[in-house]
C-alpha cells in the first residue's frame, strides 16, 4: 500500500506533502511536548514495536503473508494525534531504510496510512464506546475500527491512484478495497485480541490517551483536514488546467524556443540566459542555507 | 541473532559519503522532482538522467546487486499498473516504469550514502520538528531491540509447536504474542525514560558530527544544479 514515486501526479503528490506535514506541525504543536515528559520515549518506542510487528506475520494464502498494521491500534492506545505522529515516523523510517514508498511521494503515503488511518479508527472505536468496558464490547470496536480504518485508507490510496492516472479508478477502488476488505479481517482480530489482553493484563495503559487530550475543536479542524484533500483531490482529478510544473517547464522551454526561432536571441544571448538562471538557482540555495544557518544560531543550537 | 543494519552501506567512505548531509538531501529531491516531471514523450530526457543517476551509482561505490534487488520492491506496484495496460497505452506505461524506477534508485542512493543520524541532524535544521526527529532517532536505536525480541518470541513459538496450528489457533496466538510485545515496549519506554532523566536530558540527544559544508558540498551542488538547469532550459 505504500505508493512508491512516479505513480502520482506532481499536483496531487506536492499538494498531500503540503497536508500531511501541516497536520504534523499541527500535531507535533497541539501535543505540546514536554520534553523531560514520558510521551517522547513511548511515541518512538511504540513507532519501534510497530516497526518490529510487522515482522511476525501469519499465512494467508498460497504464498503470501499478513500482518498488523497497527494504526488503528496506536490510535486507540495513544489518542489520534500522537498515534498519528507515530505513523508518520514509522512511514517516514520504512520509506528511508527499506524504500518502502517514494520521497515525493511520502505525503500520501503519511495521509492514508497514518493520518486516515488513525482518526477513523479512533472515531469508530469512541462512537462504539469501546473505552468505557471490557468484554465483547471492547473485541467488536477493536475489530470494526481495526477493519473500517483499513477499509478507508485503502480506499483513499485507489482515489489517489485513480485521480493521477495511474490505474483507472474503478479497477483500482475494486481491486485495493476487495484485497483490503480480507486484510482488513485479521487487522481487526489482532487489534481486538491485543486490546482484550491489554485489559486483561495491564488495564492501565489502555487509559493514556489522556495524555493527549482531543476535543470538539480538534474534531472539527481534522474534518476540515481530510475534507481540503478530498476536495483539492476531485478538483485536481476533473481540472483541465495543466499541471502547475509541467506548465512552468513548458513555458520556459516555449518562451526560448520562440526567442530562438525569431532569431532576436543570438545563442550567446541564450547562453547568457541560462548562466543568469543558472546563477539565481545556486543564489536561491544559498540563501536556503544562510536562512537555516542563520535561525539555528538565533535559537542557539550547538 | 545475526543483524543488519538498517542503513548498512552507510558507512562507506565514498566521495557522496562525505558530503554535508543538508546538500545531498537537496539535491537528491532536487533530482526526483525533475525525474517526476519529465513529460512522457522526452525520451532524450530519460537517457540523460539515466546517466546521471548510473554516475552517482558509480561514484557511491554502494554494490549493484544491492541495489537491484532493493528495486524488486516497486514489482507489485508495476504488475498492478500493467493489469490496467489497456487503458493507459505502451508508452505511458513505460514512461511510468522509467520514472518509478529511477525515483527509487536515487532514494536508494541518498539514504545509503548518509549516517541515519546525520540524515536526521540535517532534516532537524531544516526545520523538521523536534518530536518527529525524537521519534524517528528512537526508532533507529530500538528497532533492533524490538525486533530481537520479536524473533525470539517468535522462536519460542516455532519450538513449542510441531506443523502448524488450525486457523483462528494461529491469529489467536499471534494476537497475544502482540499484545505481549507491546507490554514489553511500554515497559521497556517507562525504563528508558528513568535512566535518560537521570543521565541529564533534556530534549536533545547531542550529535557528534564530522561534517561541515564545505567546497566538496557547493561543488556537488553547483554540478546538479547545473545539470538540472541544462535538461529544464535545454529541450
Amino acid at each position: 500500500m505504500h505508493i512508491p514515486d512516479g505513480f502520482l501526479t506532481n499536483r496531487i503528490a506536492v499538494s498531500l506533502d503540503v497536508i500531511s506535514g501541516a497536520s504534523i506541525l499541527y500535531a507535533a504543536r497541539r501535543l505540546k511536548v514536554d520534553f523531560a515528559g514520558r510521551m517522547v520515549p513511548i511515541m518512538g518506542v511504540l513507532a519501534a514495536f510497530v516497526f518490529a510487528a510487522q515482522l511476525l506475520n501469519f499465512p494467508i494464502l498460497g504464498g503470501t503473508s499478513g500482518h498488523l498494521i497497527g494504526g488503528s491500534l496506536l490510535a486507540i492506545l495513544l489518542g489520534p494525534m500522537a498515534a498519528s505522529l507515530t505513523m508518520a515516523t514509522v512511514i517516514i523510517a520504512q520509506a528511508l531504510f527499506l524504500q518502502d514508498g517514494g520521497l515525493i511521494a511520502l505525503g500520501a503515503n503519511i495521509f492514508n496510512i497514518g493520518t486516515i488511518t488513525c482518526f477513523s479508527g479512533y472515531a469508530v472505536y469512541k462512537l462504539l464506546g469501546g473505552g468505557k468496558s471490557g468484554g465483547k464490547r471492547l473485541l467488536i470496536a477493536g475489530f470494526l475500527a481495526g477493519w473500517v480504518s483499513l477499509m478507508i485508507s485503502s480506499a483513499c490510496c485507489a482515489l489517489e491512484l485513480g485521480v493521477s492516472g495511474a490505474i483507472p479508478l474503478r479497477f483500482g477502488l475494486t481491486v485495493m478495497l476487495g484485497y483490503h476488505a480480507i486484510v482488513g479481517v485479521f487487522e481487526g482480530i489482532l487489534t481486538a485480541g491485543v486490546l482484550s489482553l491489554l485489559f486483561k493484563v495491564r488495564p492501565d495503559l489502555l487509559k493514556i490517551d489522556k495524555l493527549s487530550r482531543f476535543g470538539l475543536p480538534d474534531w472539527i479542524g481534522a474534518i476540515v483536514l481530510v475534507a481540503i484533500p478530498a476536495y483539492i483531490l476531485v478538483m485536481a482529478g476533473s481540472s483541465s488546467l495543466p499541471d502547475p510544473l509541467q506548465k512552468l517547464l513548458a513555458t520556459s522551454t516555449t518562451s526560448a524556443e520562440a526567442g530562438a526561432a525569431s532569431g532576436t536571441l543570438s545563442s550567446a544571448a541564450r547562453y547568457t540566459d541560462y548562466i543568469v538562471r543558472a546563477a539565481i538557482f545556486v543564489l536561491l540555495i544559498a540563501l536556503g542555507f544562510l536562512a537555516t544557518h542563520l535561525a539555528r544560531r538565533k535559537r542557539g543550537r550547538p | 541473532m545475526r543483524h543488519s543494519f538498517l542503513d548498512r552501506y552507510a558507512l562507506l567512505d565514498s566521495p557522496l559519503h562525505i558530503l554535508e548531509p543538508r546538500s545531498k538531501l537537496l539535491a537528491f529531491t532536487a533530482l526526483i522532482v525533475c525525474v517526476l516531471s519529465i513529460p512522457t514523450g522526452q525520451d532524450l530526457l530519460f537517457v540523460a538522467y539515466f546517466f546521471a543517476t548510473a554516475i552517482l551509482m558509480g561514484i557511491s561505490q554502494i554494490p549493484l546487486s544491492f541495489i537491484l534487488g532493493r528495486t524488486l520492491l516497486i514489482l507489485p506496484f508495476i504488475m498492478l499498473a500493467s493489469l490496467a495496460a489497456p487503458w493507459r497505452g505502451f508508452p505511458g506505461l513505460a514512461a511510468l516504469f522509467v520514472r518509478a524506477v529511477l525515483c527509487l534508485v536515487l532514494l536508494i542512493l541518498l539514504t545509503n550514502t548518509t549516517r541515519f543520524v546525520e540524515l536526521l541532524r540535517g532534516l532537524r535544521r531544516f526545520g523538521c520538528p523536534q518530536v518527529l526527529v525524537m521519534n524517528l532517532s528512537f526508532l533507529y536505536r530500538y528497532f533492533f531491540v524490538l525486533t530481537e525480541e520479536a524473533m525470539r518470541m517468535k522462536q519460542a513459538r516455532d519450538c513449542r509447536r510441531v506443523g502448524r496450528a488450525p486457523f483462528f489457533e494461529e491469529l489467536r496466538i499471534l494476537g497475544s504474542m502482540l499484545g505481549t510485545l507491546l507490554i514489553r515496549s511500554f515497559e521497556r519506554a517507562e525504563r528508558m525514560h528513568g535512566a535518560m532523566l537521570s543521565r541529564g536530558y533534556c530534549g536533545e540527544f547531542p550529535v557528534i558530527s564530522p561534517r561541515r559544508f564545505s567546497w566538496r558540498d557547493l561543488a556537488f551542488l553547483s554540478v546538479v544544479t547545473f545539470f538540472i538547469v541544462l535538461t529544464v532550459f535545454v529541450r
